[in-house]
């Protein structure tokens, strides 16, 4: 196929505004599923990680629910969600679970277990030791869940355009539809490579995270 | 831990299996078990809702559904396999390699690979070479290549120094090393990330049907396109029951190449 480089510069400068907007929609649906998935992944793994029982079955399900192949589970929500933001959202957040699951719990459990100890011989509570020592000494490993997450999210949310949803995947399943046009290979590239920079900053942004957040006495 | 990095950056998709063996009977039997349930479930529900329509009758077939099912298995095994056959010495290859900038190489595109969307790639693939099967294939090991081939790498160069000082110091040739001490010792490493691949082939086989190359995800799309929801739902629970077969027989695959010591 024949690709004329000089085209891309002009096509990219009409299409500045559209490209904005659905990058932004991008980082937007990946941002709040974020925060779903973290509020109710994190909030399981603090629950889960001491009874072993509970917690491989929170980590089993989660590893069950990213093993299905994220077309079917988008095409099975349209019926129940509709086209767009809400059955992305929902499907980006439950696909979120299982790093930060997971992280949190290898977090948790891998604290010293004679720093623990002091802590409760110093008579702090076992929530106090929960969230005043084990959770500032895991926040490195549930960091690296979440930013395992977030690069899944950019992925599959670009998968999510075909169902409607939102961002940059539009753009994806505009080449393939134009398939032969002119514009074709522009539009699908263009995509993936806004795709890809959005997965790379989102992790640029979690490096940096971790360096300002991470408690001073474990920072390496 | 030192196998920890690599099993966070593949995203692995079930949890390494525990050393213990205390959750395994119930992890090994957990995942045919719900398979069972899940596709009895939908016989079920196929069965009492009564006669499939006109429409859905294209779909609601037993060889319709056995080609697709032949289809998507085919794809998603033969992309794996060629993974496999390629990656794996080229981690070793790489692993060989003294130079930071070859390793730092490898990890970076690797790093900008997982964060490239699979769709993206199978479609402009598509664009280039033309829609079908081989395009497929094509996408598949290419977006499977970059995590066997770095946790190949890091399998192996993750071996205590001492224990190939020791094979060394016992006489041993380059190549006993390799193959007694260590591929042994970096399979852990190296199925992981080759399950990995195998349950994200069954998944990129799905979308393989926006490419004109069959499989499960083409009932889905009809599905949708015709707004069946029956046929829908039979083609996502057959496909996610593939991809959990999957990685359940990677999984024992797994146990079982695994050294005894290790």
């Amino acid at each position: 196929m024949d690709y004329d480089l000089s085209l891309v510069l002009p096509f990219l400068i009409k299409k500045a505004d559209e490209i904005l907007e659905l990058s932004t929609e991008h980082v937007l649906v990946v941002l709040i599923s974020l925060v779903i998935a973290s509020i109710i992944g994190v909030g399981t793994g603090l629950l889960v990680w001491e009874k072993p029982v509970a917690r491989s079955a929170a980590v089993a399900t989660a590893g069950v629910i990213l093993t299905i192949p994220s077309m079917a589970l988008l095409t099975i929500l349209i019926p129940i969600m509709g086209l767009g933001w809400a059955s992305t959202v929902f499907a980006l957040s439950i696909y979120s679970l299982l790093p930060i699951v997971r992280n949190t719990v290898v977090g948790l459990r891998e604290v010293d277990p004679a720093v623990i100890e002091s802590a409760r011989g110093m008579g702090m509570s076992k929530v106090a030791v929960l969230m005043k020592i084990q959770f500032p000494i895991a926040w490195p490993v549930i960091l690296t869940g979440l930013r395992v997450a977030a690069q899944l999210s950019v992925g599959i949310a670009a998968i999510a355009a075909y169902v409607a949803g939102p961002g940059m995947g539009a753009y994806i399943f505009k080449g393939l539809s134009m398939l032969g046009a002119a514009n074709a290979l522009n539009f699908a590239l263009t995509g993936t490579v806004v795709i890809v920079i959005i997965a790379l900053s989102f992790d640029a942004v979690f490096i940096l995270i971790n360096r300002l957040t991470t408690s001073r006495g474990i920072r390496v | 831990m030192s196998i920890q990095p690599a099993v966070d950056v593949s995203t692995s998709y079930s949890q390494p299996s525990d050393r213990k063996g205390r959750f395994f009977t119930a992890k090994r039997w957990g995942t045919p078990l719900l398979i069972l349930v899940a596709l009895t479930g939908l016989l079920v529900f196929l069965t009492v809702r009564g006669e499939p329509d006109k429409i859905e009758s294209f779909a609601l077939n037993w060889p319709y559904m056995a080609a697709k099912v032949d289809e998507h298995i085919r794809l998603s095994i033969a992309a794996a396999l060629l993974v496999a056959a390629i990656a794996i010495p080229a981690g070793i290859l790489v692993s060989r390699s003294k130079s930071k900038i070859v390793r730092g190489t490898i990890v970076g595109i690797g790093n900008i690979g997982q964060a490239t969307p699979a769709v993206g790639v199978i479609i402009l693939l598509a664009l280039i070479l033309g829609i079908g099967w081989s395009t497929a294939i094509i996408a598949l090991v290419f977006y499977g290549l970059l995590p066997v081939i770095r946790n190949t790498m890091v399998g192996i160069s993750q071996i205590n120094p001492s224990v190939i000082e020791s094979a060394k110091g016992m006489g041993m040739t380059g190549g006993q090393i390799l193959r007694k001490i260590e591929l042994p010792l970096a399979v852990p490493v190296i199925l992981a990330g080759f399950r990995t691949t195998l349950v994200f082939s069954v998944g990129v086989a799905t979308i393989a049907t926006f490419i004109n190359a069959g499989g499960l995800g083409e009932v889905l799309v009809v599905g949708l396109k015709l707004s069946r929801e029956a046929v829908t739902l039979t083609g996502a629970v057959v496909v996610s029951c593939i991809a959990l077969g999957m990685d359940w027989f990677a999984g024992l695959v797994e146990d079982l190449l695994k050294p005894k010591g290790v």
